[in-house]
């Protein structure tokens, strides 16, 4: 598990699809394959299987990801998927929740979760609780197996200050699946623990929301990513910073890191090169960097080395990218783009 | 003491009594016109008992007078421009659809954007067109357009809508303005104008307070000097106009009698005055509170409030902004209908939503909509609209207008026709017939009652 010290894009696939959520297929894990499942704005999932990618042959390496369509499940966006002990799970503006086998990629349990869009999913890292959150503005949290409803968790203001409907945007378990949080669209951050939904803290960094008040009278913003780090005393929020025209993410890509414990911001970091919403966060291995992915019309991969807080490694994207994961091994970075799904490599000396 | 300086104002609007305005060729070609209308009609309820006696329904020109009597326009300016997709074209399931749903409303068979429940259950007050083609998707081109109603330079300043009904419905001897406008953001704000009818039918125009400006009396005058002051004026001003019968001269005084008019409305613009009940119903954003002045003006008598809510002009998350800025139409122009028909109004007002375009289909990669003037949308509400009417339709992706293609000249005949405004009417600037309706531009029958 080495640093990372690069972005270097190893594959793609074009979809005409704008692609919002993506997860590493339970069958891949079960075979050491590179098989993802991305959700996308047909309501549907596709998996990718970007296996050719471990060959050692370079025509194998040149191939280009073959992809293979689940069955139809969902009539709206697909915002999250995520990989369970229960199947493969998705969550969408439909309000529903969809358990799927991951083999025959159709649907073993259906629900419908929420009163209102659902906008993201979490999965412990045992893989047996799944979190969603909604703008309904509430956090639930299921068992992944039976689909049991454990707790509804509620600290957010379904208004805004502006007297506009809120949105709960982002969730996230710790390392040891012990936490969860959850942030809004005003910038307010609570923190929960997991076996008893009790609330454990709260945050706040406003500075992911920008209201105008006066040229035109709307707003933008709102935490869209979580993550713990991986010693468990810190979380990163990402969104973006105060804009002047709200009617594009003309703003700084924008990530704050508390110390939740302690109720403290540590840093601030904010990046006008490559702009727009941090959407995705990832603390690599000995949380010596900080991973994040989003976008404008363009999209980015920045990487933070949190000793100094500058950026360490920097790649511009294919358009926004809205979804990301990052292997165990912080070798590779898996993307779910508007209209592409891509592969990088982050280490230059990959571990074999 | 007028009514509205003691803070009170009537719950139903008396009968006009009163207009003016140009002869139009029209009217001379019937050898009517409406002051000849009015010297045989009495005033106020006077006027209605004396409607069988004059056999009214007999003369055309006479049966329009009497239908646009007591019309009022609120006009919601969606400026910016709002998604047709996410209001009253919705294309769910398809790629340009967007995340949202398509909802049943109590109409069978018209369907809206889930962002419009509340509406979805007034659609028995509405009507939808969904085949405009206005070809120009810049804002500044755009707005002008769908302000006069003309798509070509006439080479001369055209009136806007709201002038050209202040000059149709308003009233030489009202107390209350003819056209009121608010506009309170910053971005995009167009006073709009009256062209070459002149500055009479001007807009009031509110930016950023909504109670106008310079309307109460200085400090330094007292009520008595006041009244005393303007008592004075009236009498020089009348022993001057004795063997003078000059236009100029009723100008001068109808102006002061204006001037004063308005001063006693104001407090027609101060929502405080009306009950917590209503005003939680209109709810506590800047919009609400704008179509409950609205509201207040249309019961004083104004003929045409335009609303401006801006700013629509989702390049990056649109979904987002239509969240918001659709909620609160949704829930405000609801509660509008409602207040309206409650008040016995909405049967004389006609409120229209549209602004100067709407928004692509395609979908961008900040998830905003662009610019977008080839098949979008416009809704009407209340009087002279057949309700529940849904007219034109765009194709599978909302990428062109497939039948019924209407345009600004069309929308604006529409609106003229559902109060009672003669279309095909023209204006003389000079020697030179303007007509009201831009050329070619005819009403969409199909929505009129």
């Amino acid at each position: 598990m080495g640093r990372i010290t690069q972005l270097k894009p190893l594959s793609d696939i074009s979809t005409p699809e704008i692609n919002l959520a993506i997860t590493r297929s339970v069958v891949s894990l079960a075979d050491n394959q590179r098989i993802m499942v991305v959700g996308n704005s047909a309501g549907q999932l596709v998996e990718f299987d970007f296996s050719s990618q471990n060959s050692t042959s370079e025509k194998a390496k040149s191939e280009k990801p073959t992809s293979r369509p689940f069955e139809s499940g969902h009539s709206s966006y697909v915002t999250g998927v995520g990989s369970t002990k229960g199947g493969i799970v998705s969550v969408g503006y439909d309000r529903k929740m969809i358990w799927w086998d991951p083999l025959e990629r159709t649907v073993l349990r259906e629900i419908v979760a929420h009163d209102k869009w659902i906008r993201r999913i979490a999965v412990s890292p045992d893989g047996t609780t799944i979190a969603t959150v909604a703008d309904d503005m509430h956090c639930k949290l299921w068992n992944a197996i039976s689909g049991e409803l454990m707790f509804v968790l509620d600290d957010h203001q379904p208004v805004t200050p502006h007297h506009y409907p809120s949105m709960l945007y982002a969730v996230a378990f710790s390392a040891s699946g012990e936490q969860l949080a959850t942030g809004d669209k005003v910038g307010h951050i609570a923190i929960w623990e997991t076996q008893t939904g009790r609330k454990l803290g709260e945050l706040e960094s406003p500075g992911m929301y920008t209201w105008d008040p006066k040229a035109r009278r709307h707003s933008i913003g709102g935490i869209r990513s979580l993550a713990f780090s991986h010693s468990g005393s810190s979380i990163a929020v990402g969104g973006i910073g105060a804009i002047g025209n709200v009617d594009h993410l003309d703003g700084p890509a924008r990530v704050e890191i508390f110390d939740w414990q302690q109720a403290k911001s540590l840093v601030q970091l904010s990046d006008t090169a490559m702009k727009g919403l941090v959407e995705q966060l990832h603390f690599s291995n000995d949380d010596s960097q900080l991973i994040t992915a989003g976008g404008d019309n363009n999209g980015f991969i920045t990487i933070y080395d949190l000793a100094t807080n500058k950026i360490d490694v920097q790649a511009k994207a294919h358009q926004h990218l809205h979804g990301m994961i990052v292997d165990e091994a912080s070798q590779r970075l898996y993307a779910a783009h508007h209209g592409k799904v891509s592969m990088w490599e982050l280490q230059d000396q990959p571990v074999a | 003491m007028s009514l509205f300086s003691q803070g009170q104002w009537p719950t139903r609007i008396p009968p006009h009594n009163g207009l003016r305005g140009i002869e139009t060729a029209s009217q001379l070609r019937d050898g009517t016109s409406r002051r000849g209308f009015l010297k045989a009609s009495l005033a106020g309820t006077a006027f209605a008992a004396s409607m069988h006696q004059l056999d009214i329904l007999q003369s055309p020109a006479l049966a329009s007078e009497l239908k646009r009597q007591q019309k009022h326009v609120i006009l919601i300016w969606l400026a910016g421009g709002a998604s047709q997709l996410e209001t009253w074209d919705p294309k769910p399931g398809r790629a340009t659809g967007g995340p949202f749903a398509a909802i049943q409303t109590n109409v069978t068979g018209v369907s809206i954007s889930e962002l419009l429940p509340k509406m979805s259950q007034r659609m028995h007050h509405s009507a939808i067109i969904r085949s405009l083609n206005t070809k120009n998707a810049d804002h500044g081109g755009a707005a002008k357009i769908m302000e006069t109603g003309r798509a070509v330079d006439q080479g001369i300043p055209c009136p806007d809508l709201g002038a050209m009904i202040a000059h149709e419905l308003g009233r030489a001897d009202s107390q209350v303005p003819d056209y009121v406008s608010m506009y309170s953001s910053t971005e995009g704000r167009r006073q709009g104008g009256s062209g070459f009818l002149g500055g009479r039918y001007a807009p009031m125009f509110l930016t950023e307070q909504m109670i106008p400006e310079n309307t109460s009396r200085l400090e330094s005058l007292s009520e008595l000097d006041h009244s005393a002051r303007s008592d004075l004026r009236s009498f020089l001003a009348n022993r001057f106009r004795e063997g003078r019968p000059d236009l100029s001269v009723d100008s001068h005084n109808s102006a002061y009698q204006r001037v004063r008019g308005i001063m006693s409305s104001a407090n027609l613009f101060n929502i405080e005055l009306e009950p917590m009940d209503v005003r939680a119903r209109y709810g506590p954003t800047q919009f609400g509170e704008q179509c409950l002045i609205a509201r207040r003006l249309v019961e004083a008598g104004v003929p045409f409030v335009k609303v401006a809510r801006a700013w629509w002009d989702s390049h990056g998350q649109n979904f987002e902004t239509h969240l918001e800025l659709v909620t609160e139409l949704d829930h405000v122009l609801a509660t509008l209908i409602d207040d309206l028909e409650e008040r016995g109004l909405l049967e004389h007002t006609l409120i229209a939503t549209f602004g100067e375009f709407g928004r692509t289909p395609q979908i961008n990669s900040s998830l905003g909509r662009d610019h977008f003037a080839s098949a979008w949308s416009a809704s009407l509400h209340g009087t002279g609209i057949r309700g529940g009417s849904v007219y034109g339709k765009t194709d599978a992706d909302g990428l062109k207008v497939i039948d019924g293609e209407v345009n600004a000249a069309d929308l604006f005949a529409t609106i003229f026709q559902a109060i009672g405004i003669d279309y095909r009417k023209e204006y003389h600037v000079g020697a030179r017939p303007v007509p009201i309706t831009d050329f070619g531009g005819k009403p969409i029958r199909d929505i009129l009652l």
